[in-house]
């Protein structure tokens, strides 16, 4: 029986990730035996793992799990219930996986590894904080040898964080259309001028970029440079490696980016509910929650805004993916994780209309919005309006759209008397004849049973719980 | 000729390597370039550091120490 790695997992030889039965394995191939044996025995595994730097992996190659040929052993890495990409990040989420990645590299020196690769892919969030989940990523640690990977940091975090705080926020997103990076010329070409005066980014940045273009066509691989000091007389002391990371962490922790007054802003303050219906809404969300009685693993919050109902859906759900397209909220989202409590929130980047879609090679090492979306509930709070009359989409694509994603649905429908509509149907044609509490519940009626509907007193708005009428969502 | 027996044998006898990544000619270069202005400028930094701490007013001297939960620091630009 032959067995496929995950189309994503290709690149590195010392060995590759596959699935079996929703769960995800990593082999390590009998090549890496050695390398892997020491790095476990060296201390530095259970050093990352007690500091929380890297998920802990169970040893499973005794277990009947198929594996591919050339195995030397089958690990079971911690379970991360909803993968993320680093283009769905806010910048602070980017900044921390880019300040892990290098205290990583700080603690694998001490132990005498390094990291051979620093991709942005390495990490996901867990519990509201960055982790390393490539376990595979260290190399015995050769003195002289400069670091392979630097480049990768630089155009896979550096550059990203820079162009956010420096351009635009909007910039993060250009990791969907470069899966190794941003180029450095790119990045290069459009920080403005000013960074050329900044010692961090004119080297890591600009001069980095200029070197690449200067030596394009020139030979070196790491072997040869290693050894032969005539072709490469610049060999890379420790300290000189250990002073190059401190740069680094150095330069992006002074990328700061502090967000503006958006339209959603002060979203909580300027809507149309007064305090008590709030807490009407929060008390319906809840009741509506605990009725459900399956278990919730995975809860996506669409148009989450800064997370206030993912977290009353955080208390019935094992992971509430917390979704929404404004950096400003997805930002303060990720940062009320650092001191409060609940921490089963997963703030991330998502615009419906441009979801993320499937890339790199065959359109299958990065999974689309779509191919992620598959979870146990969906919230659509405050959401619906935006769909249907900003971006004129048919009440029966949204039915049809969440009832695809989810077995349960948590849905306000928000009618055009509320000041909010009112709003967005000051300036066009109100096109919308079949927009109101019937024309809606009919639409869904096609996907979805309704289960509860109450009117959240003290404003004009109808909640609703719903059951898909697909019987079988498994998958 | 003699560069060729040397390069060859130094391949052959290199420990391998599973660093899959193309680390770009120009960006080894680079870190060869600006290893000593990044030691100098980690050296004075530490005895900053070191003075600051001595009169109660820093608590550590790598960026990559562990640090208190919330509390962003301000750095200088470099």
């Amino acid at each position: 029986m032959t067995l496929d790695a995950l189309p994503s997992s290709f690149r590195d030889p010392s060995g590759f990730v596959f699935a079996e039965n929703d769960r995800v394995y990593r082999q390590i191939n009998n090549g890496f035996a050695k390398h892997f044996d020491q790095f476990m025995s060296s201390g530095l595994y259970e050093v990352l793992v007690d500091k929380g730097y890297l998920v802990a992996h169970e040893d499973v190659t005794a277990s009947n799990i198929q594996r591919g040929p050339d195995c030397y052993r089958v690990i079971a890495p911690e379970v991360i219930p909803y993968i993320a990409y680093p283009y769905e990040w806010s910048f602070s989420q980017l900044q921390d996986a880019a300040m892990l990645t290098l205290r990583i590299q700080t603690v694998a020196l001490q132990h005498g590894y390094i990291l051979k690769d620093a991709s942005a892919y390495n990490v996901q969030f867990r519990h509201g904080k960055p982790v390393f989940i490539d376990t595979l990523s260290f190399e015995p640690y050769v003195e002289g040898v400069p670091w392979v990977a630097y480049r990768q940091f630089c155009q896979h975090f550096l550059a990203p964080l820079a162009l956010m705080a420096r351009v635009d926020v909007g910039l993060g997103k250009l990791l969907v259309t470069y899966i190794d990076g941003i180029p450095l010329s790119l990045a290069s070409s459009l920080l403005p001028l000013t960074t050329r005066f900044n010692y961090s980014l004119q080297t890591h940045i600009h001069l980095h970029a200029k070197m690449q273009e200067t030596y394009a066509d020139a030979a070196g691989t790491p072997t040869t440079a290693k050894s032969d000091t005539t072709k490469n007389p610049r060999q890379l002391s420790k300290t000189g490696l250990q002073a190059i990371v401190e740069s680094l962490a150095s330069a992006v922790k002074s990328q700061q980016w502090k967000p503006p007054q958006t339209e959603w802003g002060d979203y909580y303050d300027n809507t149309n509910y007064s305090d008590g219906s709030t807490d009407e809404k929060r008390r319906l969300v809840h009741d509506y929650l605990s009725a459900i009685d399956e278990p919730l693993n995975v809860v996506h919050d669409l148009g989450a805004n800064t997370g206030e109902f993912s977290r009353i859906a955080a208390r019935h759900a094992g992971l509430v993916v917390s979704q929404d397209i404004d950096p400003v909220a997805v930002e303060r989202n990720y940062r009320r994780l650092v001191s409060e409590p609940p921490k089963n929130v997963l703030p991330l980047l998502q615009d419906l209309y441009a979801p993320s879609p499937a890339i790199g090679w065959g359109n299958e090492e990065r999974d689309s919005f779509r191919q992620r979306g598959r979870c146990d509930a969906i919230l659509a709070l405050a959401l619906v309006h935006h769909l249907a009359i900003s971006n004129n989409t048919p009440l029966s694509r949204i039915a049809g759209l969440f009832a695809e994603l989810a077995q349960w649905l948590v849905i306000e429908f928000v009618p055009k008397s509320d000041s909010q509509v009112a709003r967005l149907l000051q300036t066009r044609e109100d096109v919308f004849p079949h927009y109101n509490q019937q024309g809606f519940e009919e639409a869904f009626s096609a996907y979805f049973n309704i289960v509860r509907s109450e009117a959240v007193a003290g404003s004009e708005r109808q909640l609703y719980l719903m059951r898909s009428l697909k019987s079988d969502l498994s998958g | 000729m003699y560069q060729i027996i040397i390069t060859s044998v130094l391949i052959v006898f290199s420990p391998q390597t599973f660093a899959y990544l193309d680390p770009g000619t120009g960006s080894m270069i680079l870190q060869g370039l600006i290893a000593g202005i990044a030691v100098a400028g980690f050296t004075i930094k530490t005895y900053w550091y070191r003075i600051l701490s001595f009169f109660g007013k820093a608590k550590q001297t790598s960026l990559l120490e562990e640090e208190e939960e919330g509390s962003p620091k301000k750095e200088d630009e470099q």
